[in-house]
């Protein structure tokens, strides 16, 4: 592993990874719940950064449009539908389950580790990103991908409907 | 500065970017200053008052004599309050505000970044603000201040909707979402420019953008007759001081935004006439829009919550998607 070459890109990979590994592991393990959503947006701007990195700016700009507004409406529901005067008691925990999660997790690390190291990576191509990407998927979409993205709208209207239908029940 | 972008990263040119948005970030910093001190000044002489005329020849120290007193406030931070979160807050609300600056060309040749999705690059970032002023709401474990922030996320969550859609009519007719791009393909005549093909979409740009910037009528999340003052009650000293910041900083964000996208960057309004150097023309257009910001707030009284809602969803919403399907059939009959 030492042939790693020390650029700039490998040094905001790094900060990126880091970003979204701890933010991830903070949402699971912090008590309150705008702590939690707090570092999910962490996690979510880590993935963006990735996604400059790639040269995929308009997919991450979009990442940081959706989850930002996203997150700000999940943490209005966290402080809306949660007590946060007292802190959470900690479950009673069970040695047996905490035993098996960690086998159940060590086992998940030891099968993906595995298919990394074992799976043969096509040689590397010159990737030629287009000049103005959001173009090129827009033309995608509309081209090669139109009825998997019909379809994508078909179920959002639905869910849309579904979501005011539910809503008016409740203010009857 | 454009050439040096494409150049490989050094740490000569890391040192000059830097310099640059050190320059850029004093710069905003005396705009924020004087900014303030014409919002009173005008608003004093809209409502036949002096206006502040005591600190400096014609009160122009003003602003800085409060800034110093902002600096040197003591700093409290309320017992009960999430400490962590209520001091992250205000750097998390200001970061955005300033790194939205960094896609507006001022002329031709002057800009600091080139990026193909710069509209998109302003919409998402300053949505993060939202986060920060909900965050400073809550962390400060006040009814008030949680109010304030409620009401600041519903409003421009909800605003933040038609401002897309409203832009959608102008990415559209110049086919890229470069903002130096959009600012190039508007002409040398003032009718060149994309606010009268585009006067729908303009005039839900315009209002949904006040909404977004929290000013008067749209000033719910501080309504200071209702919530004394809103997410930042118990803020006090510098950290009350970026809120404030972040406030003015993203009024100066909008108007030059608005200059790029509708009023021809820096075009000439009269072909004849651009002999005068193009950001000459871009200051003129940008403190037109900053006095109209200004202008609106002496005049309109703040509208009612209920209200606002509405008017986001069932007017200015529609309108948006009007203005996309007109634009659409106009480009696809006689354009094309």
């Amino acid at each position: 592993m030492g042939n790693v070459e020390l650029t700039g890109e490998f040094v905001a990979f790094f900060v990126f990874a880091v970003m979204i590994i701890s933010g991830s592991v903070f949402m699971i393990s912090l008590t309150k719940v705008v702590h939690m959503v707090l570092s999910l947006l962490a996690a979510f701007i880590g993935v963006a950064g990735l996604f400059i990195l790639l040269e995929a700016e308009f997919l991450a700009f979009v990442q940081v449009l959706i989850y930002a507004g996203a997150v700000a409406i999940l943490m209005i529901f966290g402080i809306m539908m949660t007590k946060h005067q007292e802190e959470e008691k900690a479950t009673t925990k069970r040695a047996w389950q905490e035993g098996l999660a960690a086998v159940g997790a060590l086992a998940l690390f030891g099968l993906l580790f595995f298919a990394i190291r074992s799976s043969e990576l096509a040689p590397a191509q010159s990737f030629e990103a287009g000049e103005d990407n959001a173009l090129e998927i827009g033309k995608l979409l509309f081209t090669n991908y139109v009825i998997p993205f019909e379809l994508v709208s078909v179920l959002l209207t639905v869910a849309f409907i579904g979501s005011i239908v539910l809503a008016k029940k409740e203010a009857e | 500065m454009g050439g040096m972008l494409d150049d490989t990263l050094t740490w000569g040119n890391a040192f000059v970017f830097l310099l640059w948005g050190v320059v850029l970030l004093v710069l905003v910093l005396g705009f924020v200053t004087y900014a303030i001190y014409f919002e009173r000044k005008i608003i004093g002489w809209m409502q036949l008052r002096i206006g502040p005329n005591r600190v400096g020849p014609l009160g122009l120290l003003q602003t800085v004599a409060d800034i110093l007193k902002l600096l040197i406030k003591e700093d409290t931070i309320p017992r009960k309050a999430d400490r962590v979160l209520f001091m992250l807050a205000p750097a998390l609300a200001y970061v955005p505000a300033f790194g939205v600056l960094a896609v507006i060309p001022y002329t031709q040749d002057l800009y600091f970044a080139d990026i193909n999705v710069g509209l998109l690059y302003y919409v998402a970032l300053s949505g993060i603000t939202t986060i920060a002023i909900v965050l400073g709401g809550w962390a400060s474990n006040n009814k008030y201040a949680l109010l304030g922030g409620m009401r600041s996320a519903a409003q421009m969550i909800s605003y933040e909707v038609p401002l897309v859609i409203s832009v959608v009519g102008v990415i559209m007719m110049s086919g890229t979402m470069n903002l130096r791009g959009i600012a190039e393909q508007q002409g040398d005549w003032f009718w060149q420019w994309n606010f009268l093909p585009q006067i729908i979409g303009f005039v839900v740009f315009v209002i949904a953008a006040v909404s977004e910037l929290n000013r008067t009528p749209f000033d719910l999340p501080e309504a200071e007759s209702e919530l004394v003052a809103g997410y930042h009650v118990e803020y006090s000293g510098f950290r009350f001081a970026f809120f404030m910041l972040t406030e003015y900083v993203y009024m100066y964000a909008i108007a030059a935004l608005t200059t790029v996208l509708f009023l021809g960057g820096w075009h000439a309004p009269l072909a004849f006439l651009d002999f005068v150097p193009g950001i000459v023309w871009f200051l003129l257009k940008f403190a037109l829009v900053v006095f109209f910001l200004i202008w609106l707030r002496g005049t309109m009284p703040r509208i009612r919550v209920d209200q606002l809602m509405g008017l986001g969803w069932k007017v200015l919403l529609p309108l948006a998607i009007l203005n996309v399907f007109v634009t659409a059939v106009y480009l696809e009959l006689f354009v094309k």
